[in-house]
């Protein structure tokens, strides 16, 4: 039995970077990026009068000739490509639709996904009737975005070993804007558990499967129990996760690693106190700066 | 949200882990996420606590308004308990969605505070059968993340020990009439004795064990809880059960002796709390909403 | 007018500001986690809590869905506390309605809709103390938090309340000078653009003074959309510092 009661105090942002006071690319709704026309209108900008105007707050990305507002926090915009984590919300005709945190609801085709019996097999009127025992309504998967539709809404693929149903895991909510793009976002973590960071804000923490497991793939889940130890670095990986989030601290394997690290000394549960947070982050992104040089 | 969606192997891992006492977030049965209370958050209110129990944030203000005692018991003034589940907390709670959850809440807050041994309710009378204070207690949930019950019963002790009320002056004019003056002195005022006010208790049963303050998540893998009302000294109160399941006898009497536990040990920081907030006075930094 | 001497002789009002003095302002944005965007403001003492929810999925019939934009969805209420009288209902009032349609204009005219199709925006307000403005609170609070969840929007939305009284316009009015029997009107502006998304009168007024009343209106409401860009700026910030490495 544990009480921890207190009374609140202001935050004061902690900061070992350069100062952000006066830093040129962050803008508001409504700023003039540009008044010149050669540039293009990305995300977060529209044009009025010929002058390239922001719609969001957030930081000015250039690339070539485009320009784009990302900002600080927002639902996912999916691009294909990206591997996201999401939920299944409803079962229709031939496809799912599938909660990733966008705009609208995803939708996962029946003929993006691999059934059991190899990646040639025909689809058949019989695979559409059990369609629900494959994956059902609260079902997590890992997926690729396969395509945008004209609406915004994303068209996901499973057609991967690495992608599908999940298992047993714990599921955190973070924004989108936190992770940082990779060339993978499956990562098997050395501290002996593995993490999938879904682009769209969804991270997946997991035991390391072992090697027969992953040959058998697909929409089998295993419900043994996971032993006490493997449990213990999840919990302790997520509260680091939220620990980082909060502290507004980019997301990638390094930095999830470091803050693990950072965290040993202390107990699981007391992770998630304010005090705590704020050292453990410190020390982070003291690492990070080491490391960089 | 006030509910979670979670998929079979996630309420495995969730059972497993509370099997082995140790919850998704590192906690054991019988923790309680981090608390923050704050009283005094609203000015045009005579008592108020906000408090926040992970992402679950409450907000209590209590107003004393001069009414007329019950006919049945003309010497104590009474509460009134509302609860407003505001779609701020969830979109699910727009328009009507959140009035019967705020009835069930409400129902619950009034059995447990409005009777004598919880607060001294004659100390509310001003003069018997004529008028006495009741105390409109409201309750705005901001945020949910679970543990309703626990978190609005500390923000209400909390707004009660907050609550000051105005002293009343009677005189009689000439025809036997009484006539009311309230003290305009902001300092001439009643406080009230939240010694005995108690603290509810709700005990999740998850597997064979019985886990308290649950996340969404976690009550998604509850079959039924126990709300149990305990006072400083470890007296029950009241108890109920909600939630779709059932509850077996035994089970009742192991939740009922845990919850007894829990509660008795709630009060204690609470009160320490509440006791250094009151000593910093006008020295302590007001955060209110904007920490 | 009741007794009350709402700007004395010397300029000054109730409260002791001068006729064009907007009050002060205390404001935080992403008060919540849970919320995609959300924010706090206090304009005196009155005290509004907004929430963002979407955009996403519309929720309920489908057939609410616009194949072209999004559906912008308000709800306004008031905590039962949050008035000198307890109110009985937080929403569902008459007034209450009022306000909710409005804000859903006034979002309307800001909010970049047309870039979601077929989604839905929630915008909640809370007034959690009130003072007078109600309206104008609520905009420039729902303004914050439209902005914290990453929402395009065309320019900010700032609203003000302004009374006239003795041939003078005053600004940002607070309850009592509400409640004296002022004729008061409240606007809500784009202010780069210049353009008026809301304006609402329901007293009497002189057709001459209309003009006036609505140029004080904008200048006040520009003085407002400083106060709210210097807090995001801030919040800007202090939130975007780490995410860089």
């Amino acid at each position: 039995m544990a009480v921890d009661m207190r009374l609140p105090t202001i935050k004061t942002s902690m900061s070992l970077s350069v100062p952000a006071a006066g830093r040129k690319d962050l803008v508001v709704p409504g700023d003039v990026i540009t008044s010149d026309t050669g540039f293009m209108r990305g995300h977060g900008t529209y044009v009025d009068e010929d002058k390239l105007t922001a719609s969001v707050a957030g930081e000015v990305q250039r690339v070539d000739k485009l320009i784009c507002v990302r900002p600080l926090k927002t639902r996912f915009n999916g691009e294909v490509g990206d591997v996201v984590v999401g939920r299944i919300t409803e079962v229709q005709q031939k496809r799912w639709k599938v909660e990733t945190n966008s705009r609208l609801d995803s939708v996962l085709l029946l003929s993006s996904v691999n059934l059991p019996g190899g990646e040639l097999r025909r689809r058949s009127a019989e695979d559409e009737l059990t369609m629900r025992e494959y994956l059902h309504e609260g079902d997590l998967i890992s997926a690729e975005v396969q395509s945008v539709f004209s609406d915004g809404a994303l068209s996901l693929h499973t057609r991967s070993l690495k992608y599908g149903k999940l298992g047993q895991g714990v599921l955190v909510q973070l924004s989108p804007s936190l992770i940082k793009r990779q060339k993978t976002h499956f990562h098997n973590l050395p501290c002996g558990a593995s993490i999938i960071l879904g682009n769209n804000g969804f991270v997946w923490l997991y035991p390391t499967p072992g090697q027969q497991e992953q040959e058998a793939g697909g929409f089998y889940t295993s419900l043994e129990p996971v032993s006490l130890s493997d449990r213990e670095v999840i919990s302790r990986l997520r509260n680091c996760l939220l620990a980082l989030a909060a502290h507004k601290v980019l997301l990638y394997d390094t930095s999830v690693l470091y803050c693990y690290e950072s965290s040993l000394q202390h107990q699981v549960k007391d992770i998630l106190k304010p005090e705590v947070m704020e050292e453990i982050v410190m020390l982070t992104q003291q690492k990070l700066l080491e490391q960089e040089g | 949200m006030a509910t979670a969606q979670v998929s079979e192997a996630e309420k495995v891992y969730i059972l497993h882990g509370i099997r082995d006492d140790l919850r998704v977030d590192g906690r054991g049965c019988e923790d309680y996420r981090h608390m923050e209370v704050e009283t005094d958050v609203v000015s045009n209110t005579d008592g108020s606590a906000k408090v926040t129990l992970g992402h679950t944030a409450v907000l209590v203000g209590v107003k004393a308004e001069i009414g007329k005692p019950r006919p049945m018991i003309p010497d104590e003034g009474y509460l009134e308990f509302f609860v407003d589940c505001s779609a701020n907390a969830t979109p699910e709670f727009e328009g009507r969605g959140g009035e019967e959850l705020g009835t069930e809440l409400s129902n619950t807050l009034y059995k447990v505070f409005n009777n004598q041994h919880s607060l001294d309710l004659r100390s509310l009378c001003i003069s018997p059968g004529e008028h006495c204070w009741v105390l409109y207690v409201d309750v705005l949930l901001l945020q949910c993340d679970g543990n309703l019950y626990d978190a609005i019963s500390v923000a209400i002790k909390a707004a009660l020990f907050n609550t000051k009320i105005p002293k009343v002056h009677i005189s009689s004019d000439d025809e036997g009439g009484k006539e009311i003056e309230l003290s305009d002195d902001p300092y001439d005022c009643m406080r009230l004795d939240v010694e005995n006010v108690p603290c509810m208790v709700t005990l999740c049963k998850i597997g064979h064990r019985h886990v308290v303050d649950v996340t969404l998540q976690e009550k998604a893998c509850s079959v039924a809880s126990l709300v149990i009302s305990v006072t400083h000294k470890g007296v029950i109160t009241c108890t109920r059960k909600v939630g779709r399941g059932s509850l077996d006898p035994e089970s009742i009497c192991e939740m009922t002796e845990a919850g007894k536990r829990v509660g008795k040990a709630l009060h204690s920081p609470l009160m320490k709390l509440l006791q250094q907030e009151e000593s910093l006075g006008k020295k302590r930094q007001k955060v209110g909403f904007l920490g | 007018m009741a007794g009350l001497e709402l700007l004395t002789d010397q300029g000054y009002r109730l409260d002791g500001r001068k006729a064009s003095e907007l009050r002060k302002f205390q404001a935080r944005m992403g008060v919540f986690a849970q919320a995609d965007g959300s924010a706090y403001l206090e304009q005196g003492n009155t005290k509004a809590l907004a929430v963002v929810y979407g955009p996403h999925e519309i929720r309920g019939s489908r057939s609410r869905a616009l194949h072209d934009r999004a559906v912008i969805n308000c709800q306004y209420s008031m905590a039962t506390f949050s008035t000198a009288e307890r109110k009985r209902r937080p929403h569902g009032d008459r007034k209450s309605t009022e306000m909710s349609l409005h804000l859903k204009q006034t979002f309307e005219a800001a909010v970049m809709t047309q870039l979601f199709p077929r989604s839905q925006i929630d915008i909640y307000v809370k007034i959690l103390q009130s003072d007078g403005g109600n309206y104008s609170v609520c905009v420039n609070a729902a303004t914050l938090a439209v902005i914290d969840a990453g929402i395009p929007m065309r320019d900010y939305v700032c609203a003000c309340t302004v009374g006239f009284v003795d041939e003078t316009p005053l600004a940002d009015l607070c309850y009592a000078e509400e409640s004296g029997g002022v004729s008061s009107l409240a606007l809500a502006l784009l202010p780069r653009g210049g353009q008026i998304a809301l304006v609402q009168m329901d007293a009497r007024l002189h057709q001459d003074h209309l003009e006036t009343l609505i140029e004080a209106a904008m200048t006040a409401c520009k003085g407002v959309s400083k106060v709210l860009d210097e807090v995001v700026r801030q919040h800007l910030q202090e939130a975007s510092v780490h995410s860089r490495e």
